[in-house]
């Protein structure tokens, strides 16, 4: 599986983006532009602890769009099958994020069980597309949205301010 | 006549020699016009004088100040206004344990000037002479150096801090 330090795989994946074939896009590594990405990987459309755990990240998209995050959520399914699934689904009709088909990126990543399904990966990319975070849950235990933004908030809190400076240093990497 | 003409104007006579400095100081001399306007705007915003902020935005549009430059003055005396408490407890405390814990406060916009990063360091030392920390001035003089420009620019900022100050005094006064 790929970690922290590693470039995070370049990719074209359909993708489902709202409730018609309209919302059936294709979305790739540089879709977003410079922003942050959090990818959030699970296991199968149509399951149970998944939506809870995708819809509480979209109620909080603000918060993860004021530290300049595009959340992706993925997994090996096809975007027919989530956007049947976000059709079926009182709670996924409002997600503010795509889903991505993500078959070959979940191979590339490293995340795929002997079943062929994403494990509950999570990996959170900067915006030269290196990876700065990566976690995995076992399939039985949801994310926690907190535990998500504290790790953003660290990850992008470097201290770049040249007052951050001690008496004696010879260079600043500012 | 400009803003800032207006606001020289309301200044008392016995505050003269600033109102002739405001003039001298924005007149661009080692600094370019941007990075002049860049760093009294964010000098103002950093003395919370608002009508000056005003004052001095309306003239630098005026000149050709671009929206990115007001918008990093912005950033800039924001960020320092944290940072110049935050740092300069840890500079004064001189006890080498504070420094070995992280921060944890984001200064994201620091690395994402919409100008450049000379721009955002002359604004940013216009802030640390007001605050009045040692290691700051130390430490941002020495990033401007660094970036490439001279003394004489930095002390230009200075000078460009110093006398917003005391136009910040003057204005607070009955004329």
């Amino acid at each position: 599986m790929l970690t922290v330090g590693d470039a995070f795989p370049q990719f074209t994946c359909h993708a489902c983006n709202g409730l018609t074939q309209n919302d059936l896009i294709s979305l790739n590594s540089e879709s977003f532009g410079d922003k942050w990405k959090l990818f959030i990987f699970y296991p199968k459309d149509f399951t149970f602890v998944c939506p809870t755990e995708l819809v509480e990240f979209g109620k909080r998209n603000a918060d993860f769009a004021d530290r300049d995050v595009q959340l992706i959520g993925g997994s090996t399914d096809n975007e027919f099958s989530h956007l049947a699934w976000r059709q079926s689904h009182e709670d996924l009709a409002t997600l503010p994020y795509p889903l991505i088909a993500a078959q070959k990126l979940a191979n590339d990543l490293g995340i795929t069980t002997d079943e062929g399904v994403c494990l509950r990966a999570t990996f959170l990319v900067d915006p030269n597309g290196v990876i700065q975070w990566a976690s995995v849950n076992n399939l039985s235990v949801g994310r926690s949205v907190e535990e998500t933004l504290r790790v953003i908030d660290a990850v992008q809190s470097d201290e770049l301010c040249p007052c951050n400076w001690k008496k004696g240093e010879a260079t600043l990497s500012v | 006549m400009s803003q800032l003409d207006a606001i020289r104007n309301a200044l008392p006579d016995a505050a003269k020699d600033l109102k002739l400095n405001l003039q001298a100081v924005l007149r661009p001399e080692n600094l370019t016009g941007p990075q002049t306007w860049g760093t009294a705007i964010a000098c103002s915003f950093f003395l919370k004088e608002a009508e000056l902020a005003d004052a001095i935005i309306a003239d630098a549009r005026a000149d050709g100040a671009s929206e990115e430059l007001i918008d990093d003055a912005r950033a800039a005396a924001a960020i320092m206004g944290m940072n110049t408490v935050f740092y300069r407890f840890r500079h004064l405390v001189e006890k080498p344990g504070y420094a070995q814990v992280p921060a944890r406060l984001r200064m994201t916009r620091m690395a994402q000037p919409k100008t450049d990063k000379v721009t955002f360091e002359l604004m940013s030392m216009g802030c640390a002479v007001l605050a009045g920390c040692g290691l700051c001035i130390q430490s941002h003089e020495a990033s401007i150096l660094k970036h490439g420009l001279a003394e004489s620019h930095v002390n230009d900022a200075v000078r460009i801090a110093s006398v917003l100050a005391g136009v910040a005094v003057a204005l607070a006064m009955d004329a």
